[in-house]
């Protein structure tokens, strides 16, 4: 393994400045106004001084009562954890909220639930700040005028609508996000009754066309795939990131994980292939990973088809013998061929135990290749099984925002109901929504933020949040799960069934009674309280899971695709490049552009934080002339957009990459104002990838040419150091001691510490770690960590107790990338406590490394000392600004730390002190897996093992025990408590030579 | 001994060109002369007292406003903790070595040209330490709970963590800013008294009189004086050789490469005293023109100086070869990686190499003894090399923070207009003081310089030979 030099360093070039324009979130950047500790201690002696005058004054009289009947769940100071879902994309993902004395405060996995198996994704964890955000709309209105809710119900109840839009409802429209939930759906079926003209359109601009559009197209009916990752050996993920990105990513990481976790060298592996133009988490774990742009993804597909069919003899079902021919042998780029003939030959030798996997932003033709080379090597059933769509689908539309832009051109759209979504901001610039939308005659928009589409609707009623909201919804695979409110409205507000309720002319109804009307129909249970309670205490409604379905191939019109020979497209000579239009990691499709902990979330690739950036190889950035931070000009279809360059190692060569969701500019979300950059400008309708569009260097005079990136990792080479280890599964088996030198006792003047009791520790597997960043949120969460803003970023003051390190290895146009989470490693000899002047940092005897908050003075010694610099330094009061209602999605049982002290990653001691109460009440030891931290609870591929040393059979003194066991900088003699796991990749001997590994 | 101070005879007879002191003015002659700048004051006192004040005034609002808001004001970050404030503090502590090097080493060691240098050394020494006092403090996070550092008996018997160097670090500079200012006032007892003779108004001479202690100038007093000189220089002298040596600690007993050294003691030492010098002679030069003192401190003391520069840079030298040699030489991948990849071609190498240029290239002048005398070289050769000084503890600190073990944290340091302020703040409030101290209190040692001509004249009687 070589490692190679850094490729670019914000630090050596001259550019580098300082950003200095104040764009701190709330909270992070203020003076400290008010009442500092200082003075609030002075207080208190002077108060305490003159305490003897307080009787010389009359007080006003208050009272304060305690719970006459304590509500029976509730003990003051011990949280409670309710079960609910969250919908991303129209897909349920099955929660654990924790709630303290009835306010919410983490978000966690429900382990019952098919989406979520106990994981949450970064999403899920932040959306409990979302829920307390100032910002969020609070107040209905017309135009500007203050709108009641029995103003709005009388003006769409079908009395007085009937007059506008007739009996039959001409010229109503309604415009929802994609939608799984059975409830909203038959409210909607409803509405058709009513009104069977009203038009009813679904839109979200992450949710691909592609799928049911390739479904209907290979099977003449809306299938979708669910594969089974536990049964697959060998998986070729087609520009697919099914392990970050993709609906259901935390199952199938789950399930992908269970295939790739060795607990020895003797274990078995499974391999993955991932042909992608961006670095993505699963490109990151491949064993063998294809550069290719975007556009050139569907010929990979048919050279691996092509050669299954034609030197494998497997051909997918039913295939007319006249179409083999099709496949002709072509003349294609050398190293792709023989990547797909290697691919093809594993997969084959993997018949039943394979998945081929297509990516939602690739075309039908991808998708359906996929599903016939999932036919030929006889993954149906076994590996893979089709499903109806979950979505619901009232009538026959045909859904998008295309047939509403159709009738609204046609002058056929006089009412328009956007409930939920944001199409002014996220609408496909070719329609041309936003003008559309805002010369109707009557619009009303149901949002949780006076946002873009708000700021043009004539009508404006806030949405609740999931979490104060009932409701239910179908995952990905079908199971259908409740959504149950964890407090009670903050600032008022509505779901979209009370506002279609309103149009229903129910007005009174209320959700809750409605919803459990609707399942008691539905369910055929005798005791349907019971069944009830059942359904919201495990989150998830038994038996709901969608039935497979066996597809039949429709070959007529199959020709066409599988003709068009990619031997001949002209060759890209052009200066074009293709641009690829991606869901951001952080803020979805922009939904979460206003949540400053996943603003400042490092990217998993290009650890990039409040921006998006047009990503590009060095190639390609060196032929357009650009370095990171550049500002480019990227024209298409006459539009334009200026945006910075950011170049990433292992990006496809001829490719840029616009993460989607940025560049907000409505007043109602000042967080998400002005950051980054409105990829939707150029985003085409049913396209996610357009293969041609003009990049070149922003010249414009009067604006600037630079743009100054917050990375939080500069540098991305290892230097040689040793720091993640890894080795092909071969070597590991010939060689299983190659990390001895990294580990062990090493020694020492100093008289061993004095432990006593369970001796905690933690075991990260590198294998495992796709750097989705997952755990991030989740310590963010339960840690209390503030966030510091872009300028803090710039200025390397971000203070995630956990971080995950991202390097670079192997050549340098197409490394590879490893992640590596790195937080405080508790350290048995640890360098930062010998340092500290004052003794706030000292060891327990149960082998934490303990900051005393109260007693740092803030010399920052120990931070210097730390070779893992883990350490985070309070520089400014970061809590001085945050809201009240921000705050009551604090963590009760971690301590908001003050200004000028440092802090850092506690093993979550108050999830263990908490434990071992509870263990002593019930009377026994704390056991293996009675409670975990909370980063390897969120975790969806388990890489992050924690329990105690001091128990031989825990899982973690297992998986320390493992023979490719290491420390980092074991050579320092720390002697850590977090040991990772070398990484360990299962490449193709075929294919060795090639990648250079 | 006491006695031997005067009647021994010179050391430095090898070199008789250059005189200590050019003719031999009269006891009335000295005093008149040297007591004439407490008395007038000139209109550029009155511009440099202005320009420094307005200094020192920007010092306070930049210290206040960080206080207030917070650390963060500065460019400091993780992993580059310490910045400005600690360079400027090592920086400053280390000028604080000559004042006691020149009068208590060099008495110790009866280098008699010490006499007419002595005053302005200890008190530049004083006024470098109040700068670098300042920056411990300030540092911290919470610098209103200071005093945690220090073993008070508190009720909950919590004491300051005795392995860490800092508690260490302040014991140190305490005790040496202690002792340095009884050096120095117990010095100047003498003059005090006889500023109060010859003070013009009754004003002043009460105020003279009053820190004068009742000094009258009796042979008594002056043995008893003689005795506590002696015993303080005593223990002035190690302080000078400690003091720099704990200071390096908080660096060395890190493990972090570029501070994890065995050299940094005697190194440290060398720096602060080779920086000393420099500012020794660069408020020097200036007084010794301004005023016309050219026949006390004559080319003799101007030459010695030099040398010790060009020893001390010499010594410097030395040191960062070993540094390097010693990285090379222990195979370790991160010293190497410090001192022979960050240091030289980092992104910091052209503070690096200027740091070579001022340390290394310009004490080489001094190998000649025609710009060993030249004022206007030395001044300007002084200059370069404080500058220098302060780019070494840059590199030292900033360049070994930066870049450090994992590749991953690495991230580039920049200061803010608040560090820069606060180091041009402390630069002020040490010219006001200097000012202050030249006007108000006699900057030669009077008593020392009569007490040198008594025994250069009575060296000439007994010899018979015309001049020294």
């Amino acid at each position: 393994m070589t490692h190679w030099r850094s490729l670019e360093e914000l630090a050596g070039s001259a550019e580098f400045r300082e950003a200095l324009a104040h764009e701190f979130p709330p909270g992070a950047d203020e003076p400290a106004s008010g009442m500092s500790r200082r003075s609030f201690v002075q207080l208190l002696g002077a108060s305490i001084a003159l305490s003897g005058l307080g009787g010389c004054l009359e007080r006003p009289r208050e009272r304060i009562l305690p719970y006459v009947s304590n509500p029976p769940e509730l003990t003051p100071g011990l949280a409670q954890y309710y079960a609910t879902s969250m919908v991303l994309g129209g897909y349920a993902t099955g929660l654990l909220v924790e709630s303290h004395a009835g306010r919410p405060t983490k978000v966690e996995g429900n382990p019952d639930h098919p989406a979520s198996l106990g994981a949450a994704g970064v999403f899920e964890q932040a959306s409990v700040l979302q829920l307390y955000d100032p910002h969020r709309a609070r107040r209905p209105r017309r135009a500007s005028k203050e709108l009641s809710w029995p103003e709005f119900t009388s003006a769409v109840s079908p009395a007085k609508l009937r007059r506008y839009v007739g009996d039959r409802g001409a010229g109503l429209h309604f415009l929802l996000e994609p939608t799984s939930s059975p409830f909203v759906g038959d409210l909607l079926v409803r509405l058709r009754a009513l009104y069977p003209a009203v038009g009813i359109h679904f839109y979200g601009p992450l949710t691909s066309p592609m799928l049911t559009a390739a479904g209907t197209m290979a099977f003449g009916r809306a299938l979708q795939p669910v594969y089974d990752f536990r049964s697959a050996d060998v998986v070729l993920a087609l520009d697919a990131d099914f392990l970050a990105s993709m609906p259901f990513h935390l199952r199938y990481a789950h399930d992908f994980a269970e295939r790739r976790r060795i607990t020895g060298p003797s274990d078995p592996m499974n391999r993955l292939y991932a042909a992608e133009p961006v670095f993505s988490p699963t490109g990151s774990l491949a064993d063998h990973r294809l550069r290719t742009t975007g556009t050139s993804i569907s010929e990979v597909a048919w050279l691996v088809l092509a050669e299954l069919v034609q030197n494998h003899g497997l051909s997918p079902e039913g295939m007319p013998a006249g179409m083999r021919s099709l496949l002709g042998t072509v003349e294609t780029d050398d190293g792709r061929l023989r990547w797909s003939r290697a691919v093809a030959a594993d997969l084959a030798a993997h018949r039943g135990r394979s998945v081929v996997i297509a990516g939602e932003r690739q075309p039908v033709e991808v998708q359906v290749i996929a599903h016939l080379l999932n036919s030929a090597l006889g993954n149906w059933g076994k590996t893979v099984r089709y499903i109806d769509s979950p979505f619901a689908a009232p009538g026959n539309d045909g859904g998008g925002l295309g047939p509403l832009m159709d009738a609204s051109a046609a002058g056929q759209v006089t009412t328009l109901a956007v409930l939920e979504g944001n199409p002014c901001y996220n609408a496909p610039a070719d329609l041309d929504f936003s003008s559309r939308f805002s010369k109707l005659y009557l619009t009303l928009y149901l949002g949780l933020y006076e946002n873009e589409t708000a700021a043009e609707a004539k009508m404006f009623i806030p949405a609740l949040h999931y979490l104060e909201s009932w409701g239910d919804a179908r995952a990905y695979d079908g199971t259908a799960s409740l959504v149950q409110p964890l407090i009670s409205p903050l600032y008022g507000g509505r779901t979209p069934a009370d506002v279609l309720l309103a149009f229903l002319g129910e007005p009174d109804a209320q959700v809750h009674q409605q919803l459990r009307q609707f399942w008691q129909q539905r369910v055929a249970s005798a005791d349907f309280e019971h069944f009830w309670d059942t359904a919201l205490q495990r989150g998830v409604l038994p038996d709901t899971s969608a039935p497979s379905v066996t597809p039949t191939l429709k070959w007529n019109g199959l020709d066409q695709l599988l003709t068009r020979s990619p031997a001949g497209r002209p060759p890209a000579n052009e200066p074009a490049v293709e641009l690829v239009f991606l869901p951001d990691p952080k803020v979805y499709d922009g939904t979460f552009a206003g949540s400053p902990w996943l603003q400042e979330l490092p990217h998993p690739i290009t650890k990039l934080t409040w921006d998006n950036a047009a990503m590009l190889s060095p190639g390609t950035a060196a032929r357009i002339g650009v370095g990171s931070g550049d500002m480019l000009l990227l024209e298409a279809d006459r539009r334009t957009l200026r945006v910075p360059a950011l170049i990433v190692p292992g990006h496809a060569d001829d490719s840029i990459a616009l993460n989607l969701g940025y560049g907000r500019w409505a007043d109602g979300e000042p967080v998400a104002r002005g950051v980054g950059f409105n990829a939707y400008r150029l985003l085409p309708s049913m396209r996610y990838i357009l293969p041609a569009v003009s990049a070149t260097q922003a010249l414009h005079s009067g604006i600037p040419r630079r743009h100054d990136l917050a990375v939080t990792q500069t540098h991305w080479a290892m230097e040689g150091r040793p720091l993640v280890l890894q080795a092909a599964l071969e070597d590991y088996r010939h060689h299983p001691d190659f990390t001895r030198g990294d580990k062990g006792r090493t020694l020492s003047l100093y008289e061993p510490h004095k432990y006593t009791g369970n001796q905690w520790a933690m075991v990260i597997d590198q294998s495992l770690c796709t750097g989705c960043g997952g755990c991030v949120v989740a310590c963010q969460a339960e840690n209390n960590i503030p966030v510091v803003g872009k300028e803090g970023v710039l200025n390397s003051r971000e203070m995630h107790w956990l971080r995950i390190d991202r390097y670079f290895s192997g050549p340098a146009d197409d490394p590879e990338v490893v992640a590596q989470p790195m937080l405080c490693q508790h350290c048995e000899k640890a360098p930062c406590e010998y340092v500290c002047p004052v003794s706030a940092t000292k060891h327990s005897p149960d082998g934490l490394n303990e900051m005393v908050y109260n007693r740092c003075v803030g010399t920052r010694f120990c931070s210097n000392n730390c070779p893992y610099k883990v350490r985070r330094f309070n520089w400014f009061d970061y809590n001085a600004e945050v809201s009240e209602t921000e705050a009551m999605a604090k963590n009760p049982d971690v301590t908001v730390r003050a200004r000028g002290v440092m802090e850092k990653c506690s093993f979550c001691v108050q999830r263990i002190r908490a434990s071992e109460i509870e263990a002593q009440i019930a009377g026994h030891p704390v056991r293996d897996g009675q409670f975990t931290t909370a980063c390897a609870q969120a975790c969806p591929t388990k890489a992050i093992i924690f329990g105690s040393f001091a128990d031989p059979d825990s899982a973690v003194a297992h998986a320390a025990a493992e023979p490719r066991a290491y420390a980092v900088l074991h050579e320092l003699g720390t002697e850590p408590r977090v040991r990772y796991l070398a990484r360990i990749t299962n490449p193709n001997q075929a294919l060795e030579d090639q990648h250079g590994v | 001994m006491v006695s031997s101070l005067a009647t021994s005879p010179p050391l430095m007879a090898a070199q008789p060109e250059i005189p200590l002191l050019e003719g031999r003015p009269s006891d009335a002659e000295l005093t008149d002369r040297l007591l004439t700048p407490l008395w007038t004051t000139a209109r550029g006192w009155w511009l440099l007292f202005g320009v420094t004040a307005l200094g020192t005034l920007w010092l306070m609002v930049t210290v206040t406003y960080t206080v207030i808001t917070g650390i963060g004001v500065w460019g400091n970050n993780i992993p580059v903790a310490w910045a400005y404030a600690i360079i400027n503090f090592v920086w400053w502590i280390g000028i604080g070595h000559a004042g006691t090097f020149i009068s208590a080493f060099l008495l110790l060691l009866n280098q008699r040209w010490r006499a007419s240098v002595n005053r302005i050394a200890e008190a530049m020494t004083l006024f470098a330490l109040i700068n670098a006092a300042l920056f411990p403090l300030l540092h911290l996070g919470r610098p209103w709970f200071f005093y945690w550092l220090l073993p008070y008996p508190t009720r909950m018997s919590v004491w300051p963590q005795f392995k860490s160097a800092l508690p260490w670090d302040v014991a140190a500079v305490a005790t040496y800013f202690t002792v340095s200012l009884l050096f120095w006032y117990l010095g100047l007892v003498p003059d005090l008294a006889t500023a109060r003779d010859q003070a013009p108004t009754v004003r002043r001479r009460r105020v003279y009189g009053v820190f004068a202690l009742g000094w009258r100038g009796s042979a008594r007093q002056w043995y008893h004086y003689r005795t506590a000189y002696l015993l303080l220089a005593g223990l002035a002298t190690p302080l000078v050789i400690s003091v720099h040596s704990v200071v390096s600690l908080d660096f060395s007993i890190s493990q972090l490469p570029g501070w994890h050294s065995t050299i940094f003691p005697p190194y440290f030492v060398v720096g602060a005293i080779y920086s000393g010098f420099a500012m020794v002679l660069l408020l020097l030069l200036p007084v010794r023109r301004v005023f016309r003192l050219e026949d006390i401190i004559t080319r003799r003391h101007l030459d010695n100086m030099a040398k010790l520069l060009l020893a001390t840079g010499l010594m410097l030298v030395y040191s960062y070869i070993v540094e390097l040699f010693i990285a090379w030489y222990s195979g370790d991948m991160y010293e190497r990686y410090t001192y022979l990849v960050a240091r030289p071609f980092g992104p910091y190498s052209l503070i690096f190499w200027a740091m070579i240029a001022a340390n290394v290239l310009t004490p080489q002048l001094f190998w000649f003894r025609r710009l060993r005398t030249s004022a206007s070289v030395l001044f300007g050769a002084s200059l370069v090399i404080l500058a220098g000084m302060w780019t070494e503890r840059f590199i030292i600190i900033v360049t070994s923070l930066n870049r450090d073990f994992l590749p991953s944290s690495w991230h580039f340091y920049s200061p803010t207009w608040v560090d820069w302020s606060i180091l041009l703040g402390t630069v002020s409030l040490f010219g006001l003081l200097f000012l202050l101290f030249i006007r108000f209190l006699p900057f030669v040692a009077l008593h020392e310089m009569k007490q040198l001509r008594y025994g250069l004249v009575q060296g000439e009687s007994s010899r018979g030979v015309a001049a020294v």
